[in-house]
């Protein structure tokens, strides 16, 4: 890992005390630094902080915010929770899937442009179905909007 | 301003009402979550640059959630000596028009929902007059507040800032009393009476079974040791529910000075605020609300000179719904996976660190500043017998007015879909309410008149929960809705106990197949048999509650589930094979 | 050496007085009252996750049912260990895993004593893993590497070694082996020249030991004196560290050194 980074990785630690206790926050800023947890960030945050790096995997791989592969420039967020269920969200989320080229286990589009992620609930349950693409988000979509949606991003 | 005592939070005080009454023109946006998905920020941005552009004075504010989600995005509007004017379905658009007529000191009559003379400071018993006596008459067509039917059999006292202030502004929230309920706690009564007095008040968990929030302070606060901890659980996580969030996002102030108290009570010196992942805009209010408070000394060393001392942290969750279960967010908080454990120990006894820990829910929490200042007996009395107070639901699906509600306990299922919710949409019947989200149950419309309480709703099978309502029409297929509930259960459950693992999962896969017209006859009965063993046999309640669901719908709706096994049919058009 | 105060319980109406802090469990063996267990191991702390054990506990009043593993005495409480719900819960756990192992010994002994037949309806996983942490907990407590943990969480959570890759920690001493209860975990001491290929493609020659589940293949020190092959040369790399013990301790197997 180039020498940056480490430094930057640095900085989390110290920022959270090197407190093994707050290891989530700690993997919180890692991922909003790098994007995702990258492999050797993981490694060199269990040496410094003297944490098994099992124990540091099983936190990755137990919580949903946390992603172990690298994303897509704008992140997706389908919103599945009931009332958007109720009102067809699913239908959504396979469009979606359908344009960005996905599969159940590719969660990110081939040109590296999207990454696509069922949430449970934004909290706009009274503009279901929910759609947000970053810090943006789009209430009562349709199946006919998205590609409208998908196009102001692909443009930047 | 560092606050030190009553006179401090007077000038406090004072200078949230010039903030809010001001002598000149001031426009609210709404601007919580749901709001800005359908364009209030849009909207605020237009509002800004057309006061600009028209040369008029006028504070334009973000506010919180107003409730009236079916009319967003919703603007007020406050002239000196005018009524407060309502405006709803603001689109950007609609600016230009709204700020020309507003401009001109008048009213956009075609947009505008209603009228409000005078405001409730509710806390402190006063009220602030926005014009005179009878000056809305002049716009005589417009209804006034207490007439609109989403709003007359409501009661917001939880909800008695939310879309009234700024939530990031602490002098506003000052102004409608905050932190007067503080003062008196911290000041004139001793943590022991304050245990009593929410005791006496009947206040119950507002986040599941409702357990009295006084019998916990109680247990906590006479468990041995010296340190103590308070977290604030603001983990909803259900999916389709957005209460805790709108309250976060619209008074962070009303649930951080609820858990002062609360500490204060307990003799706490350590709080956390656990607000679980993807809430960013709650996270953001609520780390501005605690460092305000920080500032004005609400929180750190001799609080308003009473010699308590109490810090708060604010934790954003890693993404677990699990956590919002007690042990499991202890260890989510001690940077672990939410593992939940069996209980005894109970938290207050034995918590965080091995600490005795009181975790209220926030809704719990935002209670507590009204029952210090209104007292027990007040409190007491609304609501129903064993269930006291308001409760805050999020009221969605298929209603014509969908929105955040907050109702007395003890108000008919009826009554809110109908006279709040304004019933279901044309063409559309009513079938059934999904109440308590995956730990809850479908009422049916047969049971429509059933009193909304603790009780009652565990009786016909279902659960105050959190409080979601979604209203479900004749398209809505039960086992649909079931599959729906376990999949996400499934995702969601840690994976410790096999009931839970093992059972939710494979009580889906039999659901699945059901759904696909692929059910053999003995499935029922499998899977009332393994819903049996789940609810007894798992560890914590996310497996304990997983099954209510397929319950409550086998209770009152197996003749759908039978149409589904026996004629590979789905009557709601639903499943699809 | 503080002395810890005795509680006195009842277990299937017969009492028992133990020292506070004794689980039911623990009381019970001391009844002689067997309750199966899974996930339970007395050299472990308990994890109280398989809900076999689980017993009807009745204290102040009020029953409930409880994993008698993790369940700390009180004094009054009464225990039930066969009520006819405790039994269909334990008949439920052994269904449920049994169709995730249905080839594991330990399962298929435990459904002949519980008089159970695997399902018909579920279909089977056939993973031996039934997530019960005795391999993760022996490794932490007993061992002190810690080399692997749970990853993922629900039906998916499975005992895994970093990445699901070559665990860099482990030091093949081949205690997770031994604790498993459904031997999910395989182990393989290779002879002198035998090759073996690991799943990140490195080719290991013997004598070693390969350890499937957590991906590693660690080359086996010889005697110096009986020339036997003895234990991982990293295993006794990271002793040596650990102990401030001469290099020339580890040279020796513990037979020869003994003897």
């Amino acid at each position: 890992m180039e020498s940056l980074n480490r430094s930057v990785i640095d900085g989390i630690l110290k920022k959270h005390g090197n407190d093994a206790g707050l290891l989530i926050s700690i993997l919180r800023d890692v991922q909003g630094e790098c994007g995702y947890l990258p492999r050797e960030a993981l490694e060199y945050v269990s040496q410094k902080l003297n944490v098994p790096l099992s124990k540091i995997f099983c936190i990755a791989t137990f919580y949903s915010s946390f992603s172990l592969e690298p994303r897509g420039k704008n992140m997706v967020s389908v919103c599945s929770g009931t009332a958007c269920h109720v009102r067809h969200g699913d239908d959504i989320a396979n469009k979606l899937t359908r344009e960005l080229k996905l599969s159940a286990d590719k969660r990110t589009s081939p040109d590296r442009a999207f990454t696509l992620e069922k949430v449970r609930c934004m909290g706009c349950c009274s503009v279901a179905p929910a759609v947000r693409v970053n810090e943006d988000t789009y209430g009562q979509v349709t199946q006919d909007a998205i590609n409208g949606i998908l196009k102001k991003y692909r443009k930047t | 301003m560092k606050v030190s005592g009553k006179k401090d939070l007077q000038i406090l005080k004072e200078k949230g009402l010039a903030s809010l009454f001001p002598d000149k023109t001031r426009i609210m946006v709404g601007m919580a979550t749901c709001c800005i998905s359908k364009g209030a920020d849009k909207v605020m941005t237009g509002i800004k640059e057309e006061v600009k552009k028209r040369g008029f004075k006028a504070n334009v504010v973000p506010v919180g959630c107003t409730g009236l989600c079916y009319k967003e995005p919703t603007v007020e509007v406050i002239q000196p000596g005018k009524p407060k004017i309502t405006y709803g379905d603001i689109t950007p658009e609609r600016v230009p028009q709204l700020i020309e007529a507003v401009g001109k000191g008048g009213v956009k009559k075609e947009w505008a929902l209603y009228q409000t003379e005078r405001e409730d400071l509710l806390l402190d018993g006063g009220y602030h007059a926005y014009c005179s006596k009878g000056a809305a008459k002049e716009l005589k067509a417009l209804p006034k507040h207490s007439e609109i039917p989403f709003l007359k059999k409501q009661r917001k006292i939880i909800l008695r800032n939310s879309g009234l202030i700024n939530p990031e502004n602490i002098e506003e929230y000052a102004a409608r009393g905050g932190y007067s309920s503080l003062l008196k706690a911290v000041t004139q009564m001793k943590p022991q009476e304050l245990i009593d007095e929410v005791t006496k008040a009947g206040l119950r968990g507002r986040s599941g079974g409702g357990f009295p929030a006084g019998i916990k302070w109680l247990s906590c606060s006479r468990a041995e040791g010296k340190v103590k901890y308070i977290i604030c659980n603001i983990s909803e996580g259900d999916p389709g529910i957005g209460m805790h969030k709108s309250l976060v996002e619209s008074d962070p102030h009303s649930i951080l000075e609820g858990m002062i108290i609360a500490a204060y009570a307990i003799g706490a010196k350590e709080g956390y605020i656990y607000i679980s992942s993807g809430y960013s805009l709650g996270l953001q209010r609520m780390e501005k609300a605690v460092k305000d408070a920080r500032t004005c000394g609400f929180l750190g060393k001799n609080i308003l000179k009473s010699g308590f001392d109490f810090t708060v942290r604010v934790k954003e969750g890693g993404g677990a719904y699990v956590c919002g279960e007690e042990t499991a967010l202890i260890k989510a908080i001690e940077g672990d996976w939410g593992e939940p454990r069996q209980r005894p120990p109970f938290p207050a006894v034995s918590g965080l660190w091995g600490k005795p820990t009181v975790i209220n829910n926030v809704e719990t929490l935002a209670n507590v500043p009204l029952i210090v200042s209104k007292g027990a007996k007040w409190y007491s009395s609304i609501g129903s017998d064993k269930s006291k107070g308001t409760k805050v639901f999020s009221l969605i699906g298929e209603v014509n007015r969908a929105g955040l509600i907050e109702v007395p306990l003890g108000i008919t299922l009826k009554e809110i879909i109908y006279d709040i919710g304004g019933g279901i949409p044309k063409g559309k019947s009513f079938k059934a309410v999904q109440m308590g989200g995956t730990a809850g149950g479908c009422i049916p419309k047969s049971l429509s008149n059933l009193s909304v309480d603790y009780e009652t709703l565990a009786q016909a099978g279902s659960a105050m929960s959190s409080g979601g309502l979604i209203i479900m029409d004749e398209k809505t297929c039960m086992v649909d809705v079931v599959k729906y509930f376990l999949s996400f259960l499934e995702g969601e459950s840690c994976g410790k106990c096999t009931p839970c693992r093992v059972g939710v999962r494979r009580m889906r896969e039999v659901l699945t197949d059901i759904s696909k017209g692929k059910g053999k006859k003995e499935d029922l009965e499998l899977l009332e048999k393994m819903a049996k063993l789940i609810k007894e046999g798992a560890l914590c309640n996310l497996g304990k509650t997983a099954p209510n669901p397929f319950l409550s719908t086998l209770r009152y709706f197996r003749d759908e589930y039978l149409a589904h096994i026996q004629r590979k049919k789905c009557p709601a058009g639903v499943c699809t094979s | 050496m503080t002395v810890r105060p005795m509680v006195t319980l009842r277990i299937n109406g017969k009492e028992v007085k133990v020292p506070k802090g004794t689980t039911v469990l623990e009381a019970a063996r001391k009844l002689d009252i067997s309750i199966p267990t899974l996930c339970y191991h007395e050299a472990l702390t308990p994890y109280g996750g398989c809900r076999l054990c689980v017993v009807e506990v009745t204290r102040d009043g009020a029953s409930s049912i409880a994993s008698s593993c993790s369940y700390e005495v009180a004094e009054g409480l009464e225990v039930k260990t066969e009520t006819d719900t405790v039994l269909e819960i334990r008949k439920f756990v052994v269904e449920l895993l049994l169709a995730e192992a249905p080839e594991a010994k330990v399962l298929k002994d435990l459904a002949q004593e519980l008089g159970i037949k695997p399902s018909k309806r579920f279909k089977p996983r056939n993973e031996l893993c039934i997530a019960c942490g005795q391999c993760i907990r022996a490794c932490k407590e007993i061992v002190g590497v810690s080399a692997i943990d749970f990853a993922k969480r629900g039906y998916e959570k499975i005992a895994a070694s970093p990445f699901f890759e070559r665990s860099p920690d482990c030091i093949g001493c081949g205690t997770c082996y031994n604790i498993c209860p459904t031997g999910a975990i395989t182990l393989k001491d290779i002879a002198e020249g035998e090759k073996a290929v690991l799943p990140d493609g490195s080719e290991i020659t013997g004598p070693a030991r390969i350890i499937d589940n957590w991906k590693v293949g660690l080359e086996m020190k010889r005697c110096k004196q009986c020339g036997e092959p003895f234990a991982p040369q990293f295993q006794l790399e990271y002793f040596s560290k650990k102990v401030n013990l001469p290099e020339d301790f580890f040279e020796v197997c513990v037979e020869c050194r003994v003897l």
